[in-house]
């Protein structure tokens, strides 16, 4: 799909090699464990901000 | 009170700002300490078995070969999975008339990395992405079409095999006509010309992921505009 996913070459196999087989596949990665925790902390301060 | 609430607002809360740096920093300490254990993995050297199972087999097993490599023959071939050049070690072919065993070839390379460092190749050359591009990139010099059979290093240093031209050339640099910018003489022995020779077949057959980019490409291929490249 739109060479997103692309099959795994790399010589040794590692997490770091699959994360940068496509074009996108570090970026969302790193978006997902930054911008989510970060939506949780932004619920939890309101929460805490209406106390 | 209800006003009071419509105007809180978590954008300005310093509490949000000092979790979410206190996360992004964290995560990034413990991606950066992971990342470097994940790199030692991609740059160790592989052993002398390895390097018999990978022939054999004929797929690669480390990035980096033993230094028995020397005892084989390197040839650089495109991958169509991969996009680029990857290093392809062959059949057996003796180095300086021999073959070398584990101990003795991890002798010369180490030999060879020494005199690398102390005549300061880098200064000039580059090596692996470290250095200068005064000169030409060494990375790969070995596959050098120019120092193979047939190639006119051969015919300049009169001898029959690539590491012979290359050592007799190191010896006295500035005596062959190479390049624009011609190498100087560095003082080099014959001992230390073997070693360094071993050290650039090794690093020769390490893969790099196709670095330097387009260093198989011919002449035709260039005037042309072509490339290997996908």
């Amino acid at each position: 799909m739109f060479g997103l996913i692309q099959p795994f070459t790399d010589v040794n196999h590692s997490f770091f090699g699959f994360l940068n087989q496509g074009p996108l596949t570090l970026t969302i990665f790193l978006h997902t464990v930054i911008v989510l925790p970060m939506i949780w902390i932004y619920f939890s301060e309101k929460k805490k901000l209406k106390k | 009170m209800a006003n009071e609430n419509e105007n809180l607002s978590v954008w300005t809360s310093i509490s949000f700002w000092r979790r979410s740096a206190a996360w992004v920093t964290g995560f990034a300490v413990i991606l950066l300490i992971w990342l470097t254990f994940d790199t030692m993995g991609q740059i160790s050297m592989g052993t002398d078995a390895d390097l018999q199972k990978a022939v054999a087999e004929g797929k690669e097993i480390n990035r980096v070969p033993a230094p028995t490599v020397i005892n084989y023959h390197i040839d650089y071939k495109m991958s169509k999975t991969r996009g680029h050049e990857v290093p392809v070690i062959g059949a057996k072919e003796p180095f300086f008339g021999k073959e070398w065993s584990p101990k003795e070839a991890a002798a010369l390379l180490h030999l060879g990395k020494l005199t690398v460092q102390a005549k300061n190749c880098m200064n000039c050359h580059t090596l692996l992405g470290n250095g200068a591009y005064y000169a030409p990139d060494l990375t790969k010099a070995w596959l050098d079409p120019a120092w193979q059979k047939g190639g006119p290093m051969q015919a300049m240093t009169n001898t029959g095999t690539t590491e012979e031209a290359m050592a007799k050339f190191l010896q006295n640099p500035s005596q062959y006509p190479t390049h624009a910018r011609m190498m100087p003489n560095l003082g080099i022995t014959a001992q230390e010309a073997k070693g360094v020779v071993a050290f650039l077949k090794h690093m020769s057959s390490i893969d790099t992921n196709g670095f330097p980019r387009n260093f198989s490409k011919t002449v035709e291929q260039f005037k042309t505009g072509g490339t290997n490249a996908h």
